[in-house]
């Protein structure tokens, strides 16, 4: 049922990307508002199918399907938050297709997800997964932010304004939103490392294996622990700060891929 | 008879960079000048950021053409002549009544122009080079001018360059609340776009001039403070928007002194609008990191989007401005002893108003103001250029009795009447006491 829910949601978000794109090009409100509805309704549907598909295995997320799923979610939440907040619906566009392109593998994927071993069923797992899905998902929202801070600095440097120009918010606003993502992934990065070293040595007895994933999480940290640190002391910002949250995001893509490599990690996310 | 000759560069035909080596500064005017009133009858120098004209009233037009030319192929050389654009005639009478009424701007209604064809005027009269027809053209290209400003809304589009300017800035840094700005010139656009951000929420405005005493004069109208022009670069790290509007005829800003405050500034992002040409900042300003650089004509490009809701304002100006070229032509017409001119266009005028006024009439609700005012205009349009050939005819011939001639066989041709003094409506007392005073009878 819950496979059934999340291709609801899926068509949903794509309709809303869809109605997003076109509202880029022919600013026509009903577009926007349309899409904000079916994002809304869409995150209710998707809200459902992942509580039920997490119930049964102690409220987290397993194997790539679902963290995929989960990703998308939160990505999808992070944006719906900041357009009431902001009314940025011009985001859509660029953040709505990015979450329908992560839920399309996980609805291909399936549920098939094998329960978590007995031997790794610890309070904290849970807690360091939720965690890690969430600080991805606030770079994901971020890179698409730098990607439209790029875009604007672009037009406002060439002095050649086009479609987007008038559409898009103004290079502050995006700054802040970078500013403020970029922060609190980074929040949600450093749990994850900890509570992952945490959990390794509970259940392996190392904190630190030095394979790609924790490899590639290193560096994803150790990007935006000196873009944080360039930032609030050297007084960063703008468009070097938007391409290394991208550069960040890219590394942080392969931490998350490799997090589900079924050779390692534990096998639980297999 | 003398011809009005007009040949200029401008916005619409030269880029920045080829007005920027013509912009005449005040004591080059009046070199232009001389050089060009050497061989023409009158002349004047308009010299503008957005436009060099030479105006020439001379009896041969080919003979003040190439004096003209060789005058400004000598100040920017022989490439200049590919950007040149000429008016001869009623054409360019029409074009000095235009510039002056602001519709050749490159923004459409700005205030300032009016007052640089003033000026212009004044340079030329103190020179001596301007006498007769051409200040009595200017004269009543003023009084045309101000008909336009009184009445239409067209001056409310000149702050259409500050309001770009403050739209960009909004796509900078959001909202302009507590942003500070460096008024570098205390000119009537930087004092236009300062007061345009102050009430777009700006915090406060730093003024620098040269001349200290103007500075304290806008800083007290804006309500903000003064500082010195040396200090200016210092001045960069406070501030986060400069707009620049001085007569210096080298860069102020060059990347280098702005790079050595970007670091300084702690990146903040600065937006820096140069309205002066020519330019006050390096276009390589531009290329800095966080530094948005913009020049007249960059600005002209956001200017030219938002510009339909002018049209409307600008179209009305033009049947204004066709009027009064048609008094004007009617006025001189009298002076030049050719009354017979005058009734012609006043009877071609009365048939036409008379025609437009039915024919809007039929029309009714069906047409916007808009559209009216383009029928209007179209219609003076026709009658000024039905008669531009017959009026040059006659005033080319030389000699007294072939004018008469001619004159005597148009007054029996269309049926006129020149002992009786022309009945145009709107006809300006002066035209009126001109014609009651004109002799009568010339048949």
């Amino acid at each position: 049922m819950s496979r059934a829910l999340l291709s609801i949601a899926c068509h949903e978000y794509a309709v809303a990307g869809i109605l997003y794109l076109a509202f880029l090009v022919r600013q026509w409100k009903p577009l926007a508002v349309t899409a904000r509805i079916l994002i809304g309704s869409g995150l209710a549907v998707h809200a459902v199918a992942l509580g039920s598909a997490l119930a049964g295995q102690g409220g987290m997320p397993v194997g790539l399907s679902q963290g995929l799923s989960t990703v998308a979610f939160l990505l999808l939440a992070i944006f719906f938050a900041l357009d009431l907040r902001y009314r940025a619906p011009v985001m859509g566009a660029f953040i709505t297709p990015l979450a329908v392109a992560i839920l399309i593998p996980a609805l291909l994927l399936g549920s098939g997800s094998t329960p978590v071993p007995g031997s790794l069923r610890r309070p904290l797992l849970p807690v360091h997964i939720s965690i890690a899905l969430l600080g991805m998902a606030a770079f994901a929202v971020a890179a698409g932010v730098a990607l439209m801070y790029l875009l604007l600095e672009r037009q406002m440097k060439g002095k050649h304004f086009g479609v987007l120009f008038s559409r898009l918010p103004s290079l502050k606003l995006l700054d802040d939103l970078n500013r403020w993502l970029v922060l609190w992934g980074f929040v949600a990065l450093s749990i994850t490392l900890v509570t992952g070293a945490l959990f390794s040595s509970a259940t392996e007895g190392v904190f630190w294996h030095w394979d790609a994933r924790e490899i590639a999480t290193l560096v994803a940290w150790l990007i935006f622990a000196a873009l944080l640190n360039a930032r609030f002391f050297a007084g960063w910002r703008g468009k070097r700060v938007a391409l290394l949250t991208m550069a960040g995001f890219c590394v942080m893509l392969v931490s998350f891929l490799t997090s589900y490599d079924p050779v390692r990690h534990l096998g639980v996310f297999r | 008879m003398s011809e009005l000759l007009c040949l200029g560069v401008s916005h619409k035909t030269a880029p920045l960079e080829v007005r920027e080596r013509l912009a005449a500064m005040p004591e080059k005017q009046a070199e232009l000048l001389r050089l060009a009133a050497n061989s023409v009858a009158e002349a004047m120098v308009v010299s503008t950021c957005n436009r060099v004209e030479f105006y020439a009233s001379h009896g041969s037009p080919e003979q003040a053409r190439s004096a003209l030319r060789s005058v400004i192929a000598s100040v920017g050389g022989p490439s200049f002549a590919d950007h040149l654009y000429e008016h001869l005639g009623d054409a360019a009478l029409i074009h000095l009544f235009r510039v002056a009424a602001s519709l050749d701007s490159m923004v459409v209604g700005e205030p300032q122009i009016l007052g640089q064809v003033k000026d212009a005027l004044e340079v030329a009269q103190k020179a001596g080079a301007a006498r007769g027809e051409l200040a009595r053209a200017c004269a009543a290209a003023f009084a045309s001018a101000k008909r336009v400003r009184s009445e239409t809304g067209i001056g409310r589009a000149a702050v259409s360059m500050a309001s770009a300017a403050v739209e960009l800035a909004t796509k900078i840094f959001g909202s302009l609340k507590g942003k500070t700005v460096l008024l570098v010139g205390a000119g009537e656009m930087g004092e236009l776009a300062g007061k345009h951000l102050l009430n777009s929420g700006a915090g406060q405005i730093a003024v620098a001039n040269r001349t200290p005493e103007r500075a304290r004069e806008l800083a007290g109208t804006v309500g903000g403070v003064t500082t010195e022009f040396a200090e200016i670069h210092s001045r960069l790290i406070w501030a986060d928007l400069v707009i620049c509007s001085t007569a210096s005829p080298v860069p102020l800003f060059t990347k280098d002194g702005v790079a050595a405050v970007v670091k300084a500034r702690r990146f903040r992002p600065l937006f820096m609008v140069d309205l002066a040409v020519p330019r006050d900042i390096a276009p390589e300003v531009n290329e800095l990191e966080g530094v948005y650089a913009y020049d007249v004509d960059d600005i002209q490009r956001v200017v030219s989007d938002n510009a339909g809701a002018r049209l409307a304002e600008a179209a009305k100006a033009e049947v204004i401005v066709a009027e009064e070229v048609a008094r004007f032509v009617r006025a001189r017409s009298v002076r030049d002893g050719t009354p017979v001119l005058a009734m012609l266009r006043a009877r071609a005028e009365q048939i036409a108003r008379g025609e437009l006024e039915r024919t809007l009439s039929y029309l009714g609700e069906g047409l916007s103001e808009k559209q009216r005012r383009s029928v209007q205009a179209m219609a003076m349009a026709i009658i000024n250029k039905l008669l531009h050939e017959p009026t040059a005819r006659l005033r080319e011939l030389e000699a007294e009795e072939d004018r008469r001639r001619l004159a005597g066989a148009a007054a029996e041709l269309f049926g006129l009447d020149p002992g009786a003094p022309p009945r145009a409506e709107g006809a300006g007392p002066e035209q009126q006491a001109a014609s009651a005073s004109a002799p009568g009878g010339k048949r």
